[in-house]
């Protein structure tokens, strides 16, 4: 059986048989290498179309990755709802977007706020629909075309004061309901635009609500009846999907996985052997290696036993655990990606049995 | 001025930081002034004890950072009403931190935890605020001649620029301290970063903060007692 990038991708997604696990990601793939590669300064990528389609397919081009993911910040959503973003441009090292104004001021606003009537021209969607048809023009029969938005608490976050949104989310609990009823209906809205504009698989980016932050229990009650319905969104649309949550998540995995996520990814502080022993054996895993240290300090040899590792507690695909870091080395990457190759059907929980 | 009432108001101060219920550590707080009792040993014996619980909460998974968040304006309800009834050489440790959140980062609940502990501590916090770009800590550490510069960083993403900073406070004040943390920093990165500490997430700066609490107090004592 041999199969393209995007038939191992999506046959997985849909829960078909493959041959081996693919190394991929949902999340964002830039390395200073593929900027170099193409002359790009990181702060102009975020607001062209074309630049940010080349960025995203140096990561399949320079090493192999299976997939190509659009775009790199976490500010899309929040800008189309009126916060101002900082680019860093007259930074020299690469930094990541923030926001620097946010969009909502006042307690009164949380479950009122305006939402632009024509989202598909909001902010800067345009210009990740028009980078998602470029790759999908250009690669759209080998390689699964990815992206992503913040799930409606992280994107609280974005868009309000964080302090005051977990302090209330304590204290005006009934509030911050309504406050993220409303976030999950304008990423609905997003998700149809993306999936239109011909995106292969959708990542769910809930990374601010893992137990380093929020109980269990407020996990529960706040966070998931809202990912839920987000989910039954995206299966309604046939938008292959997964729900990514890094930091810890041990406490709350088995919950993230009955929010019905066609997959769920967690990263390294998630103890997967652990995972494996309260979820079973069933659910899509992808993790869990570290985005950072493995792939910038690290040795060919360290992420060899890094993605042996990681099949052997049980995931599904190679995955990071959070965005690439842009100085990871190019061996590295590729190492990951011929490990995943040479080790992704043996070691792999599905084919040992 | 019984010891009992003492007591009583110290206990009051303490659970009240620790079920964030701000109008019984005002009114505490208030009593304590009112009844002329000493500020120091408020905040000591009432405040920092309650924060210590509040850490063990959070370390044991019982509280998380919503609940912590909610605790530390407790704290600060009633270390607003006792500080200007303290003496900074009262606690006979003094100290000058410079902390902030590195560029590319606007998240800044970590730091503002740990510079709540330095707060009580007496030490004087210079608080660069978050998304500070990396040559206002060297700038600010020269400056203020700062004893111990606190980087925090809560993103894999930004985390790196912390490496720089070090490099640069180190070359030009060999003496400084940089502590660095947040959420992506382990001991390991500390290392080759050259910082001398680290505290991974909020739970350990706390708790970081709190075990250097505990040595001032110790050494406080130690200063009453000789």
């Amino acid at each position: 059986m041999t199969l393209t990038p995007k038939e191992r991708v999506l046959k997985q997604l849909a829960g078909e048989e493959i041959d081996r696990v693919p190394c991929y990601s949902g999340m964002g793939n830039v390395t200073v290498a593929g900027l170099q590669e193409l002359g790009y300064k990181f702060p102009l990528v975020h607001g062209d179309a074309e630049m940010m389609a080349n960025l995203a397919a140096t990561s399949y081009k320079m090493f192999g990755y299976e997939c190509a993911v659009v775009p790199f910040d976490f500010c899309v959503e929040a800008e189309a709802l009126g916060c101002v973003m900082n680019a860093y441009e007259n930074v020299e090292h690469l930094l990541y977007p923030t926001i620097k104004e946010k969009a909502l001021h006042s307690e009164e606003e949380l479950d009122s706020f305006p939402i632009p009537e024509d989202l598909a021209n909001a902010g800067r969607i345009p210009v990740v629909v028009e980078a998602i048809k470029r790759l999908k023009k250009e690669f759209g029969d080998e390689l699964p075309i990815g992206t992503y938005f913040l799930g409606p608490f992280t994107l609280g976050g974005q868009i309000y004061d964080l302090d005051l949104l977990l302090k209330y989310a304590f204290k005006k609990q009934k509030l911050i309901y309504a406050m993220l009823d409303r976030l999950a209906d304008v990423l609905i809205r997003v998700a149809k635009i993306y999936k239109e504009a011909g995106a292969d698989y959708l990542t769910v980016r809930e990374m601010g609500s893992g137990t380093d932050l929020l109980s269990p229990r407020m996990w529960n009650t706040l966070i998931k009846p809202h990912l839920i319905k987000i989910i039954s969104a995206l299966k309604e649309m046939n938008f292959p999907n997964n729900l990514h949550i890094c930091g810890e998540t041990n406490l709350i995995v088995k919950n993230m996985v009955e929010c019905g996520a066609d997959s769920i990814s967690v990263e390294l502080k998630n103890d997967m052997v652990k995972t494996r022993q309260e979820i079973g054996p069933e659910p899509l895993v992808f993790g869990n290696h570290d985005a950072y240290k493995l792939l910038v300090h690290d040795s060919v040899d360290d992420v060899e036993k890094a993605v042996i590792k990681c099949l052997e507690d049980g995931v599904d695909a190679i995955w990071p655990g959070c965005d690439i870091w842009p100085e990871a080395k190019l061996e590295n990457v590729k190492a990951l990606v011929e490990a995943t190759k040479k080790y992704g059907a043996e070691k792999w929980h599905r084919k040992r049995k | 001025m019984s010891e009992e009432r003492k007591k009583e108001l110290f206990e009051q101060l303490k659970q009240g930081v620790i079920n964030f219920d701000e109008d019984l550590v005002k009114e505490a707080a208030n009593a304590v002034v009112a009844e002329g009792f000493s500020a120091v040993d408020a905040v000591f014996q009432g405040l920092v004890p309650g924060m210590e619980y509040v850490g063990e909460l959070y370390e044991q998974q019982e509280y998380f950072v919503p609940e912590l968040l909610m605790c530390a304006d407790a704290m600060y309800a009633g270390l607003d009403i006792l500080r200007p009834h303290m003496e900074r050489t009262d606690l006979g440790v003094t100290g000058v931190v410079v902390m902030g959140v590195v560029q590319g980062d606007v998240h800044d609940i970590g730091k503002n935890i740990v510079k709540m502990m330095f707060d009580v501590a007496g030490f004087e916090v210079h608080d660069l605020g978050r998304d500070v770009p990396l040559e206002v800590f060297v700038e600010e550490q020269l400056r203020t001649d700062a004893d111990l510069v606190c980087l925090s960083a809560m993103m894999t993403t930004t985390m790196v620029g912390m490496k720089d900073i070090i490099k640069q406070i180190k070359l030009k004040n060999p003496n400084a301290k940089v502590m660095i943390g947040g959420a992506p920093v382990t001991e390991d990165i500390a290392e080759k970063f050259g910082a001398d500490g680290f505290a991974e997430d909020a739970s350990n700066a706390l708790k970081d903060a709190i075990n250097m609490l505990t040595t001032l107090r110790k050494l406080k004592d130690e200063a009453e007692s000789a």
